[in-house]
């Protein structure tokens, strides 16, 4: 049975608290899918949580504690919880992209200073075989790989 | 460097600002900072201060005027802030053994019964652990013994000091121990041989010898008393060395439990009295005890934060009567306020120092982000395990994707409210302290308890950087005097 909890707005929050569950819709307009899964998965060590799309942009969370019985207050405070780590995660998201150059170059300086040069037990370590890493852009392709023209294959329509 | 002005509100360069009472604390991008009166701090903000005035001399003294503005001396100020990122781990923090003479009543992810031999560390994993030490990129090293209780494990000790002195003959680095140790298992033989090698030696002091007992219980005897007698022994032994008493002696350790916060002056006094110069008035932190426990010692940061306040005016009223001790929280704040440097304390950088600044070592091999890292996994949460220094190299724990998460996490200039925050160029945040209160690296800082301390300390250190004596300020500044320990150096 859905019900609503003290301080939250219906149409959002709604629980079911002899279920012991309790759910968010979520305005994908306002937060991102990203914001949405990087909260979500901050809870999955106390809770079962369950993602579901019950119309076009608007993400609904549910989360029903693992240790069963929480209580209406329990319920609430899961929720504000789960509220302020999507505000929080779509903030960060924000801020990273503005500072990403700041951030980058703090970062790689640290671990340029903490891991220095590889010796040469690491180097010797090193799998050459392994496969490629991935290259999405093409970076580490030459300019004829990159850009030489495809032939076609059979099945390619042609116009 | 000129930068356009378009109107009179661009009269400002990037500023962050508080309220606190009747001043605003401003600081720019770099740290710089300035306390106004609010009348001073709307004509700074409008862009209507005087040319040529004394409030826009001030502003120009410290960067925060557009027109005048020093790019290049806010990069060097930056830089300097953030000196430390180039340096790699430089504390290491070796547990010897879990065993433990004493119980306290805030530690139990830390400590095993004296017939827990099983957890002391062998001499193998011991010579693996100095072999990945000594693998750290930084040029300054300082191995740390835990526990347990060191002393517990004394030959364990003994032979990680003499094979990093081996090994370092080669490694080059400038070299360092200290022990923590509550003393109580302490000999004339181990003191001559922990003094011979120059091992630093700390303990622990909970207040005066009623609170010590009670929240440390040495079965059979008082811990207080063993404790007292002997740090007075050791503070003696450095003085027959010929060492100067104001620089070396014992220092000690607090932990603010909920019974400590009404007995602030009692701490203080007990410190002095003992020939204590820091006091580091440390919350209870949130790792290693059980739920049970945390109802006793625990305490709303709000209560801890008026301690802080009493404690730090006392420990200000004893320096004016002539008596030098300083509080290390204040002393780390008001360094990268004061100075513009960076003491690189660990757990108050931005990134933090998890992994790109320590280690730690277990027992077992295990290596973890730090000693936080380790009692969250003695709890049954192994997030900051990083490998284990009989099959992995320094590159792999040091280069851990959870050392690159947790550098992310805890670099500020990332972290919603952080980047607003006026303190930021001073701050730091740790990613173990996040993960446990509020279940993520990140965390958030409007429900950290950490934020809230870090906050309350520097709104009271800028409230007395404002409204102080000279005489205050002259105290405050001296604190951020470091005076090296030479002695404590490998030779």
């Amino acid at each position: 049975m859905s019900e609503s909890l003290f301080g939250m707005p219906p149409a959002n929050v709604d629980a079911d608290i002899a279920e012991g569950r309790v759910a968010l819709t979520v305005d994908t307009s306002l937060h991102s899918l990203d914001a949405i899964y990087a909260a979500a998965y901050a809870f999955i060590g106390r809770c079962y949580v369950l993602l579901e799309r019950p119309a076009p942009e608007r993400v609904r969370v549910v989360l029903a504690p693992k240790p069963s019985g929480a209580d209406g207050d329990a319920l609430r405070a899961l929720i504000g919880e789960f509220a302020n780590e999507l505000l929080s995660a779509t903030w960060r998201r924000e801020i990273t992209r503005s500072n990403r150059a700041l951030i980058e170059a703090v970062t790689m300086q640290a671990f340029a200073g903490a891991l220095g040069s590889p010796s040469l037990d690491d180097l010797e370590a090193f799998q050459f075989g392994d496969e490629p890493f991935e290259d999405p852009l093409g970076i580490a392709q030459s300019w004829e790989e990159k850009y030489r023209k495809k032939p076609r294959t059979p099945e390619e329509p042609t116009e | 460097m000129k930068l356009p002005v378009s109107d009179s509100r661009s009269y400002a360069a990037f500023f962050r600002f508080r309220e606190l009472g009747e001043h605003v604390v401003v600081t720019s991008l770099e740290g710089e900072w300035v306390v106004l009166r609010r009348d001073e701090f709307s004509a700074f903000a409008n862009g209507k201060v005087e040319p040529g005035s004394d409030l826009d001399v001030r502003l120009q003294a410290r960067n925060l005027v557009r027109e005048h503005f020093d790019v290049r001396r806010a990069a060097e100020t930056m830089a300097r802030r953030r000196r430390f990122v180039h340096g790699g781990p430089n504390l290491h923090l070796v547990v010897v053994t879990l065993r433990c003479n004493e119980t306290c009543v805030y530690c139990h992810a830390s400590r095993a019964d004296l017939d827990a031999v099983h957890t002391d560390m062998t001499p193998e994993i011991a010579d693996a652990t100095v072999d990945m030490i000594l693998r750290t990129t930084s040029p300054h090293v300082t191995i740390e013994f835990q526990g347990g209780e060191p002393l517990v494990a004394f030959p364990i000790v003994e032979r990680i000091v003499e094979r990093a002195v081996e090994k370092n003959r080669s490694a080059g680095k400038q070299l360092e121990f200290t022990m923590v140790s509550n003393l109580a298992l302490m000999d004339e033989d181990k003191l001559r041989w922990l003094l011979g090698h120059r091992v630093q030696i700390c303990t622990s002091i909970d207040g005066a010898k009623s609170l010590h007992d009670k929240q440390r219980v040495l079965p059979m005897a008082s811990s207080w008393d063993t404790a007292t007698k002997w740090i007075a022994r050791i503070n003696a032994a450095y003085a027959e060395a010929g060492l100067d008493p104001t620089l070396y002696h014992v220092e000690a350790l607090l932990t603010t439990t909920r019974e400590t916060l009404s007995r602030w002056r009692e701490v203080v006094d007990t410190y002095v009295e003992l020939g204590c110069r820091a006091l580091f008035l440390r919350p209870v932190d949130p790792f290693g005890f059980a739920e049970k426990t945390r109802r006793v010692v625990e305490y709303p940061r709000a209560e801890y934060l008026a301690f802080y306040r009493h404690a730090l005016d006392y420990i200000i009223e004893k320096n004016r009567a002539g008596v030098e001790i300083l509080e290390r929280y204040a002393a780390i704040f008001l360094t990268k306020i004061l100075t513009g440097d960076d003491p690189n304390f660990l757990d108050i950088r931005s990134p933090g120092g998890a992994g790109i600044g320590q280690l730690a070592y277990n027992f077992d091999g295990k290596v973890f982000s730090s000693d936080e890292g380790r009692m969250l996994a003695a709890a049954g949460d192994p997030t900051f395990l990083l490998g284990d220094v009989r099959s992995s190299s320094y590159r792999e724990i040091v280069g851990h994707p959870t050392i690159r998460a947790m550098a992310i996490a805890s670099n500020l200039d990332g972290q919603p409210d952080c980047i607003d925050c006026t303190y930021v160029p001073y701050c730091g945040t740790q990613p173990e302290h996040n993960h446990k209160t509020l279940g993520t690296m990140m965390g958030r800082m409007r429900e950290s308890s950490m934020c809230a301390v870090h906050k309350g300390i520097q709104d009271i250190l800028f409230e007395k950087l404002a409204t102080a004596d000279n005489e205050t300020l002259e105290i405050l500044r001296r604190w951020t005097t470091i005076r090296p320990r030479e002695h404590f150096l490998q030779p």
